[in-house]
């Protein structure tokens, strides 16, 4: 079976209408240092004869200034990039009807943040919350965005690169696709809980369980997809679902929030909406001690 | 005015529990537990794996008055699990944020709202981030967390508060980089990858995790006030967290929005100007910026205290 992992690059051509990637380049933005945040490829392309916002990871690249960056690590350069990319493609439509504001293409494949000294120094959190904040901006001034996992979405950096889109697809297990906080392995060591049993419990609970298919039942991703080829297609199909959930003013089933209804329509997660629905109830019980 | 409440102002932030923070954090006698232990609503996933139970999860969550202000606050009580947020935790994290909105906005379908009744979110941090027991649960409710924040702009401030004995790092890290105003304490750490990690990847000869000096150099209350990633660096005793929180709050809303290090394209502008300085001053550690934003000697930085910290140090403006 053909993987996609490490190829953000040529994931960005099997989805966008062929050639027509202009790197480097969103409204206003122009791009043209190649060693500036190399593992991120910003971009507009057309998709479905449509201009659109291409953000994606280069798994290849290494950044030759911070030496924890490199196999799709997402840097201090890299997130800052991406967020310029969403700023300018805002800045761009900003005087279009919300049917013409252009899509966010994501295409996921990042085992993390950079997870280093310098990193640290300056504030890693800072870019990877700055490019989500750029995300949650467009995505409720009404670009369509649309997340496609291809290999990597592991933790932080798929919380930063993916889990603001209105709508997450992922190229199912077979694929090599990995989507995770942690291996179980690793939760183990960590919870120092036995291995075995973790991996015979995870079968049927997903809240821990590694795989694009838990967080499916979780509601964390929209559609798993069984073939490579089927992915232009699925995310064009997609982009005009969000777009006509947004023209009908449906944006709460997009989205974070979305994701949490249909977890609970997916069974995978049961309690978040009744752990609201208590607060919601006592608060309003004492509002007017508060509000009037 | 309650004693309870009177002898808590002079207890330590760090020492003080969840329950004590949000309870003496906003005006006596005006804090209302939401979804607290008597509602029980406990983890459901923790007991699958044989691990203890706690009523709140973890996190105690409720609104109160600063003043006339409506304050919707949450507290994270780091001492059940790290305070690491799973499915029931990050609910009332995330529900709080929106409550705060939705308070705002009925209010001002009512009509004209004065700065000192508006809303504010305050978020007494501390937790790891995730919860790896129900990881990916954990994770969802963090991207549910910034979706609420930017819901929130224009309308609501967030202020973060961190000077729990956790501190604040994975993904909450940016999730507090995400508010309008945070308020740290010397104590407070603020961060994205713990310090293990970063031994992990970068070698102990680089970063030696078990170096408590190194850590709170690079993570600490102090470093952050230089790297204006903090707005307010506090005494450690919940009055004086609740000074600086009253003090940021009486400002108004676009004074707190323009103190936000990120949420704008030019306050990315504004960040990747310090990444460039960052490749050029290539520091080998917090003390090389420090010296570089004016501070002449800056090694003396680290055991000052507070008063005369705030006194004398010179905080790194790339402006």
């Amino acid at each position: 079976m053909e993987k996609l992992i490490g190829k953000g690059r040529a994931a960005i051509d099997m989805v966008v209408d062929r050639g027509t990637l202009e790197e480097g380049v969103v409204g206003e933005l122009t791009v043209s240092d190649k060693e500036f945040g190399p593992g991120a490829v910003i971009g507009t392309a057309l998709l479905a004869g449509e201009p659109c916002t291409v953000i994606a990871i280069d798994a290849m690249k290494r950044n030759r200034k911070f030496s924890v960056v490199y196999a799709g690590i997402i840097g201090l350069e890299e997130a800052y990039k991406m967020a310029l990319a969403v700023y300018h493609s805002i800045k761009a439509d900003e005087h279009k009807p919300l049917a013409r504001k252009r899509p966010l293409i994501l295409i996921v494949d990042t085992p993390g943040n950079g997870p280093g000294k310098l990193e640290e120094i300056f504030g890693m959190n800072k870019a990877t919350g700055a490019y989500q904040l750029a995300l949650a901006e467009a995505r409720k001034k009404g670009h369509p965005i649309v997340a496609l996992v291809i290999g990597r979405a592991i933790s932080g950096a798929f919380l930063c690169h993916g889990l603001q889109a209105d709508h997450i697809l992922s190229l199912g297990p077979q694929f090599g696709t990995l989507v995770h906080v942690m291996p179980l392995t690793s939760i183990a060591r960590i919870t120092k809980l036995d291995i075995e049993w973790l991996q015979e419990l995870a079968k049927d609970n997903p809240v821990f369980a590694a795989g694009p298919d838990y967080f499916f039942r979780l509601g964390g991703i929209e559609e798993l997809l069984d073939s490579i080829d089927a992915m232009r297609e699925r995310v064009i199909a997609h982009v005009a679902d969000v777009r006509r959930r947004k023209a009908e003013g449906k944006e709460e089933e997009l989205g974070p929030w979305g994701r949490g209804l249909l977890g609970e329509v997916r069974g995978g997660r049961r309690v978040r909406a009744k752990v609201m629905q208590v607060m919601n109830d006592e608060f309003a019980a004492v509002a007017d001690r508060y509000l009037s | 005015m309650s004693s309870r409440w009177e002898a808590l102002q002079h207890q330590s932030f760090l020492e003080c529990n969840a329950r004590q923070r949000a309870t003496a954090l906003v005006d006596p006698d005006t804090f209302t537990e939401l979804a607290g232990p008597r509602d029980r609503l406990s983890s459901p996933h923790l007991p699958v794996l044989g691990e203890a139970i706690q009523f709140d999860d973890g996190i105690v969550t409720g609104v109160g008055l600063i003043g006339r202000k409506p304050i919707f606050i949450a507290s994270q009580e780091g001492r059940f699990i790290g305070g690491a947020v799973g499915e029931v935790h990050g609910a009332k994290l995330v529900n709080i944020v929106r409550l705060a909105r939705e308070s705002f906005d009925g209010m001002t379908a009512k009509g004209n709202l004065p700065e000192e009744r508006r809303p504010a979110v305050v978020l007494s941090v501390d937790t790891g981030g995730v919860r790896l027991h129900e990881a990916n649960a954990g994770l969802l409710a963090h991207a549910e967390l910034i979706d609420q924040f930017q819901d929130c702009k224009g309308k609501v401030p967030v202020v973060c508060l961190i000077g729990g004995k956790v501190g604040c790092f994975g993904g909450m890290g940016f999730i507090a980089a995400a508010a309008d105003i945070i308020i740290m304490s010397q104590n407070g750490r603020l961060g994205l990858t713990g310090p293990e990690v970063i031994e992990e990847e970068m070698g102990k000869e680089e970063f030696d995790s078990s170096d408590r000096s190194l850590v709170y150099r690079t993570t600490g209350g102090k470093h952050r006030y230089i790297m204006r990633d903090c707005n307010f660096l506090a005494a450690d005793s919940i009055a004086a967290f609740r000074a600086a929180l009253r003090d940021a709050l009486a400002l108004p809303y676009a004074a707190l929005d323009a103190q936000r290090r990120i949420g704008s394209l030019e306050k990315v502008e504004e960040q990747l100007k310090l990444v460039d300085l960052c490749v050029k001053l290539a520091p080998k550690d917090s003390k090389d910026v420090w010296k570089y934003a004016g501070n002449e000697d800056p090694g003396a930085l680290v055991d000052m205290t507070l008063d005369t910290f705030l006194k004398q140090v010179k905080r790194l403006s790339v402006a």
